[in-house]
């Protein structure tokens, strides 16, 4: 028999299990759009345009390329929040920052500054208050200097800007001008996300991205900074990948 | 009576001692003792399972016949066992692993429930406007994507659910659609979660943490 619960005894702002939260709303919170999978009490979800909220997002989202990933709720009751089976945890920051894979980033308080990092595709959460985020499996937290799989990697809190570190025989393949056009996913043991300094680093137990639509909401968001004529490039390499027969 | 135990979260074993049990087709992923498959309309009748057929809820099934110790397992997907005491379940087709040869399966029509708003409900979700019952004294196995969460529903308190992770209900529940959509979202400013199920009644309703 599952555990069954009812509005008194569900978890309010805790895990229910680990791969679903239950939110408390009594401010505006911030939520990734359809993560909702059930709800008790009077709530109201609402686009981030919506001018009744102009006030908040203007002070909390920075981070205009993922407005329309967001909606804000508020209310009374209590949320459920799933991620197509992902794990889920919650983050608490004081007076902090923590930098995440935006697919990651499920919900936050309107109390965080959520602003675009300069590494494309990851958020910053900045201040005092709670975020969740999904990762496919429980999430491990190691100390720099570290070199981190690409695919596995969550997100890092308190420490400088990643690099990259490359080995010999993947730089070798760059001048082989197929091998590179060829190399759309590198497994991750030649190319790595280099940590240094004082920090901790999220990584997932997994070096698989998340289950469910995830990879091509991320490829998306990164194609609208190409220019016409890296997407004129870009479309006749999937153009070559789709060629039937070959 | 077949036995019904987990292994481990996302494995089932089933227990034969000549005896049959229905399970969704390919999930059998290793058997000992002497256990035959067969396709299977799931214990219904012939009109069943043309009903089934007609309305989408068809489920794929298979009987294994025998005796032996069967295990299944679907996709990763994490299993719960229900006991059924004489009472009614209702689930979507999908979500089925396997079920005791003991209960009846049957469809309903959805639309009966909430009237119009039933058949909105059926036609926006996608899925159906028809649910699989099934009925009497006897164990069933539900997939779900992680672990199921039971929600208690009671005339104070009808809860919303998103209708992709709605796996089943049990009681006395009406469902019916409510809506967020206002003309904004036609006008590109989606809000998102713009409908859900609304749950009123006395019963309880099985949820799994996805959205697909």
């Amino acid at each position: 028999m599952p555990n069954s619960y009812n509005y008194q005894t569900l978890p309010s702002n805790d895990n229910i299990n680990a791969y679903s939260y239950c939110l408390e709303v009594r401010d505006a919170m911030f939520m990734r759009k359809g993560k909702m999978i059930a709800y008790y009490g009077n709530l109201r979800f609402s686009a981030l345009g919506d001018s009744m909220y102009a006030v908040i997002v203007d002070k909390v989202f920075n981070a205009p390329g993922y407005i329309g990933d967001f909606v804000i709720v508020n209310g009374q009751g209590k949320v459920v929040l799933g991620d197509n089976g992902n794990n889920i945890a919650s983050y608490n920051l004081e007076s902090g920052n923590l930098t995440v894979k935006s697919s990651h980033v499920l919900g936050f308080d309107s109390s965080l500054i959520c602003q675009e990092s300069t590494q494309p595709g990851y958020l910053t959460l900045m201040g005092t208050g709670t975020f969740l985020a999904s990762s496919n499996g429980p999430v491990h937290f190691i100390e720099p200097p570290c070199r981190v799989d690409e695919q596995a990697l969550l997100g890092w809190a308190d420490c400088p800007s990643p690099s990259y570190h490359y080995d010999y025989s993947y730089i070798r393949n760059i001048f082989d001008v197929v091998g590179s056009m060829v190399l759309g996913r590198t497994s991750g043991e030649e190319k790595q996300i280099d940590f240094f300094g004082q920090g901790t680093v999220l990584i997932q137990s997994s070096e698989e991205e998340l289950a469910g639509r995830m990879n091509l909401q991320r490829l998306t968001s990164e194609i609208s900074g190409l220019g016409q004529h890296d997407l004129n490039q870009l479309s006749s390499f999937i153009n070559n990948l789709m060629r039937p027969g070959e | 009576m077949p036995t019904f135990e987990m292994i481990n979260s996302k494995l089932l074993c089933v227990r034969l001692n000549n005896e049959e049990v229905f399970t969704k087709r390919g999930a059998m992923i290793a058997y000992k003792g002497n256990v035959t498959f067969a396709k299977s309309s799931g214990g219904a009748g012939f009109g069943q399972a043309a009903m089934r057929v007609v309305t989408n809820e068809n489920l794929q099934l298979m009987v294994s016949r025998g005796s032996g110790e069967v295990f299944y397992a679907y996709l990763g997907k994490h299993v719960t066992l229900l006991k059924l005491n004489g009472e009614r379940f209702y689930a979507e087709s999908e979500s089925i692993l396997a079920y005791d040869s003991r209960l009846r399966a049957g469809t309903e029509f959805m639309g009966n429930q909430g009237g119009m708003s039933g058949l909105v409900r059926g036609a926006v979700t996608g899925q159906g406007l028809f649910t699989t019952t099934l009925e009497g004294h006897g164990e069933l196995a539900v997939l779900s994507d992680g672990d199921m969460i039971g929600i208690d529903v009671n005339p104070s308190n009808p809860v919303f659910v998103d209708p992709d992770a709605y796996i089943g209900h049990r009681g006395q529940l009406t469902s019916s659609i409510k809506t967020d959509v206002s003309w904004k979202t036609f006008v590109g400013q989606t809000s998102g979660e713009s409908y859900q199920l609304q749950f009123t009644g006395n019963g309880t309703v099985y949820i799994q943490a996805s959205e697909r």
